[in-house]
């Protein structure tokens, strides 16, 4: 049932040329330069220090380090992180 | 994202939280709804976040379920400005009547214009606006509408056909439209028109009195043409004679024309000379090499600084030479005459009057001597002769009462 579901949403993609962020359910991120930060379709909040936020998605994490980080702006689904920020990477759900 | 009216208009406060689960209270706050921002960590059992008042009394719940304490470290807001401003109350009253001072002041009417006046003076018109209450310090709410105001000076001013009222800030400027007003007629006493000059009459035309000559008569000076007694011996009047006479009146004029004529031209060569002037002493600083010109004319501007008699010793001034050319010119015979013949009809016209005319030209004497042509021009030009003379009044003819009465 599962795959079928996913099946079904990669032609979506195909076929309507619907963005992918809106029908696979993965984040889509807006950076401006080191300083700023968007996050959309995040899960909620695990980790947050100075140094590294780490964000649950869909299907795994999203971590972001940097320097002298702040959340500007949260809602349910959105981030706004403004700092120095020095990497993202992505944790697949094992 | 954020909407900064709000944060500012309902008050906000930075919460500082103790407790490990700290991420977990985030969570829990967005979830809810709460409205958090600036969030950042100073440690790892330490974090703060920016919260508006009204959430913070829905935050208490979540920190008892996280183990966490909070903290107000700082405010900002409209509410939190009230209070402080509560505790200056003198300075906030003061600013208050300030304001409200500023606003009662341009209410009220501080200057009056008055354009557009010719004959009516200003005052006259600023006695009509007080009437309808437009005057220094009026208040702008107790006047009228201006169309109102217009209508009701136009009514209390008969002299002029049309006033506008316009009102800007304390300023109320009235603009007065005058009506024409036609002069009156002049009162004539009664007169003659009498001959200026010896001359055969052209035309005649009387439009009061008697006409007393006919057309190519001959007139001496101070013989009247049109009578200003009318009526025959039995029953007369007197009238301000009026009308326009004119006569042809002969002229001679001598001319000297020279046949060699000098005159100066500017070339249009120009040199500034710039000195200094130190009491009555002048040194040439500029240029250092003048051009040489034969004939030049000079104008001359000074400068020396000074405040009402007193003035510095030491000027400058600008001396501008514009170089002149002597240019001379023959005149054959023909051309002189020619010459001549203007400036004779020239001074002629000036002696005549403006509308007189010149009815025949005829040279009477040509002569060459000396370099010089000597011409005389006999004219005869029609010109106004009329002169007005006032009838003397003399003690009434003892007839003339009653014929007035019979008639």
């Amino acid at each position: 049932m599962k795959r079928w579901s996913r099946r079904l949403r990669h032609l979506a993609v195909g076929v309507l040329d619907l963005p992918q962020d809106v029908v696979l359910e993965v984040p889509r991120i807006t950076m401006i330069g080191q300083l700023q930060m968007y996050i959309e379709n995040h899960r909620g909040v695990l980790h947050f220090s100075e140094k590294e936020l780490r964000l649950l998605l869909t299907n795994g994490q999203l971590i972001v380090r940097g320097e002298q980080l702040v959340i500007r702006a949260i809602l349910p689904e959105e981030v706004l992180l403004e700092g120095k920020i020095g990497g993202v990477k992505f944790v697949e759900k094992s | 994202m954020r909407n900064l009216m709000r944060e500012w208009y309902e008050g906000h406060i930075t919460v500082t939280i103790r407790g490990k689960r700290f991420e977990r209270l985030v969570n829990l706050a967005v979830r809810e709804g709460i409205h958090i921002w600036n969030i950042s960590r100073s440690g790892s059992g330490q974090g703060q976040f920016d919260i508006l008042i009204r959430d913070y009394y829905r935050l208490r719940p979540l920190l008892r379920e996280t183990g966490c304490k909070s903290h107000v470290t700082s405010r900002g807001g409209f509410p939190f400005w009230l209070i402080r401003i509560r505790r200056r109350a003198g300075f906030a009253v003061g600013a208050f009547l300030f304001l409200f001072g500023m606003y009662m002041l341009s209410t009220f009417v501080w200057t009056i214009e008055v354009q557009g006046t010719v004959r009516l003076t200003p005052g006259q018109v600023e006695q009509v606006a007080e009437k309808v209450g437009i005057k220094q310090g009026a208040w702008k709410v107790k006047l009228k509408e201006p169309q109102i105001l217009q209508k009701e000076m136009t009514a209390l001013l008969p002299e002029a056909s049309w006033i506008g009222v316009h009102i800007e800030g304390t300023k109320v400027t009235i603009q007065v439209v005058e009506k024409e007003v036609q002069e009156p007629a002049k009162q004539l006493g009664p007169r003659h028109l009498i001959a200026k000059k010896k001359a055969v009459i052209h035309r005649v035309e009387a439009e009061a009195g008697k006409s007393m000559v006919q057309v190519n008569q001959f007139v001496d000076k101070g013989q009247v043409l049109i009578s200003g007694v009318i009526g025959n011996d039995t029953r007369q009047g007197l009238v301000a004679a009026k009308g326009k006479v004119e006569g042809e009146v002969w002229y001679v004029s001598n001319v000297s024309v020279p046949l060699n004529r000098k005159s100066s031209h500017l070339t249009g060569q120009k040199q500034d000379l710039f000195y200094l002037v130190v009491g009555s002493y002048a040194v040439q600083l500029w240029p250092l090499q003048t051009i040489p010109f034969e004939k030049y004319e000079a104008s001359e501007t000074r400068v020396q600084l000074g405040y009402s008699q007193y003035s510095l010793p030491v000027g400058w001034k600008k001396v501008s030479l514009y170089e002149q050319e002597d240019r001379s010119k023959s005149l054959t015979q023909e051309e002189a005459i020619a010459l001549g013949k203007q400036f004779a009809r020239q001074d002629i016209l000036s002696k005549a009057g403006k509308e007189a005319v010149i009815k025949d030209e005829k040279v009477l004497h040509v002569k060459t001597e000396n370099g010089k042509v000597y011409l005389s021009i006999h004219y005869a030009v029609i010109e106004d002769i009329a002169l007005e003379q006032p009838i003397v009044a003399l003690p009434p003819a003892p007839g003339q009462n009653t014929s007035d009465k019979a008639n």
